[in-house]
């Protein structure tokens, strides 16, 4: 009981502090260079970890898929199954994990530091918004970087696939290629694109918001990583299940339609 | 100038401060005394509104500023700077744009006015040739001193000081007492020190308050407070002699 009611009020702060975020950003936004610095830097950190992670993504789908459709002698099918499988659903997620370990790990850390040696205080005693001048370039850097990093990752996955397919399960490239836009129809590409900007506004709201609130010294910048890394992936898996069930809904909604 | 009326700030259940009234006078140097936890702090972050006391009222120039919102208090700061007892300087900007942080957001100044400004606030705290470097690549001490330079920049008429000499070395700590005490006395401002330091308060405050468990147990001018007898400043001027 004690812990629903904490979980409905750390819920309620987050979406408060959404909200302040969005106001911030609709009354007093922030100068466009510390964004473009946000994103240049969440870019370069971030890229080389998404881009692994995208290739092998689509390596594991593509194997695992080899050894279910040659059971059943649909091996032409393989392809578009393990593309759609990744771009729908297990590469935004793995993905996006990564992401929260990286970015969102550093981020909450970085902003916790600045609370704890009262840099966000002084930030306010030298007349100046903290939302508007340290949070917002953040939280529009970390979704619009995580939003290019997912996209490209999942380009990745697609090339990873195809290429470990290639070089290890003696898949034949061209029919690996020709039915992948038979089965990742628009739909598919859709519902992974709205699934990378849902998980990196997750992040970007969860890790700016751990940050910002972190208090005791050390160790709570400590509880903050951990805090953002596990509350990203818990709510990330949540939106997972919410998107894909709204989507569902949608198309088959316009398939009755 | 200051005037504080039975003031109550609580975190949950533990009452931190409880009902104080305290009254600064201009140009006054407070020296504000008292063990860890007793709310030295809390007083100076509800000063500036960084903070919201549960009841009571603060004045400011004869304005009450209890209640103001974080607009209203923008005034404010730029009238009380206050210098946090980290140096809470910003790691991704040089000393120079630390420094210019504050004139930048409060007033519209040509640069060049606000580089002069930047340079004698430097000047002030007896630093040079650091304009271009970043906060880490300076010592602890520095740091405070360039972080006493940006409040010092926007010639506040209330210098607030949170610990000012916590963390440093016994020569650095008496370099920057001597700072607080010229740079009241060159710049007129009225100063309020949270310390726990009463060998240096007897030195350079006019008046010392003495907090213990949020309420006020003392206060006086040096003289009066070397004839008190209540237990806690007995123990800090033991501990103030033993350092003679």
């Amino acid at each position: 009981m004690k812990s629903g009611v904490l979980f409905v009020n750390r819920l309620g702060e987050i979406l408060l502090f959404l909200g302040e975020v969005l106001k911030t950003l609709w009354k007093r936004p922030c100068k466009l260079e510390l964004v473009l610095e946000q994103v240049w830097h969440v870019t370069i950190q971030s890229f080389p970890t998404t881009a692994m992670a995208g290739f092998f993504v689509g390596g594991i789908m593509t194997v695992q898929f080899a050894m279910l459709v040659s059971e059943f002698g649909a091996s032409a099918y393989l392809g578009g199954l393990a593309t759609s499988a990744t771009i729908r659903e297990i590469g935004p997620m793995l993905i996006a994990f990564m992401l929260s370990g990286k970015v969102g790990a550093f981020t909450s850390a970085e902003l916790g530091t600045m609370k704890v040696t009262e840099q966000i205080d002084a930030i306010r005693c030298l007349g100046a918004d903290p939302i508007q001048e340290i949070i917002l370039p953040r939280f529009l850097g970390i979704i619009i970087s995580s939003f290019f990093l997912l996209t490209g990752g999942l380009m990745l996955s697609v090339i990873g696939g195809s290429t470990l397919g290639i070089l290890f399960a003696g898949i034949n490239p061209q029919e690996y290629v020709r039915h992948i836009p038979t089965i990742l129809g628009f739909p598919s590409l859709m519902s992974g694109l709205v699934k990378c900007m849902s998980y990196a506004l997750v992040l970007a709201t969860i890790c700016t918001f751990m940050g910002y609130f972190t208090t005791g010294g050390a160790k709570g910048v400590g509880r903050s990583v951990v805090n953002t890394s596990v509350l990203t992936m818990v709510t990330i898996v949540v939106f997972d299940w919410g998107t894909s069930f709204l989507g569902q809904l949608l198309m088959s909604w316009f398939a009755v339609g | 100038m200051i005037q504080y009326k039975k003031l109550i700030k609580s975190f949950g259940t533990r009452t931190i401060l409880k009902g104080i009234d305290l009254h600064i006078k201009a140009g006054e140097i407070v020296f504000i005394l008292g063990t860890s936890g007793t709310g030295k702090s809390v007083l100076l972050k509800n000063t500036v509104g960084l903070m919201k006391p549960d009841s009571g009222e603060i004045w400011i120039d004869d304005e009450n500023v209890t209640d103001f919102t974080e607009q209203e208090f923008l005034p404010v700061r730029k009238k009380c700077g206050m210098v946090f007892q980290h140096p809470a300087l910003f790691d991704s900007l040089s000393i120079y744009e630390n420094i210019a942080f504050g004139l930048r957001k409060h007033f519209s100044l040509p640069e060049s006015e606000i580089k002069e400004r930047v340079e004698q606030a430097l000047s002030l705290v007896n630093l040079e040739n650091v304009l271009a470097k970043r906060p880490g690549e300076i010592s602890y001490g520095m740091q405070k001193r360039v972080s006493l330079a940006r409040t010092v920049v926007l010639r506040p008429k209330v210098l607030l000081f949170d610990e000012p000499t916590t963390g440093l070395d016994p020569v650095t700590t008496n370099s920057v007492n001597s700072l607080i005490q010229n740079l009241s006395r060159k710049l007129n401002t009225t100063s309020m020190v949270v310390s726990h330091d009463m060998h240096c308060a007897l030195k350079i405050a006019d008046r010392i308050v003495v907090l213990d468990q949020g309420q006020i147990v003392e206060q006086g001018t040096p003289q009066e407070l070397l004839r008190s007898q209540v237990p806690l400043v007995r123990d800090f001027l033991a501990e103030a002699r033993d350092l003679l």
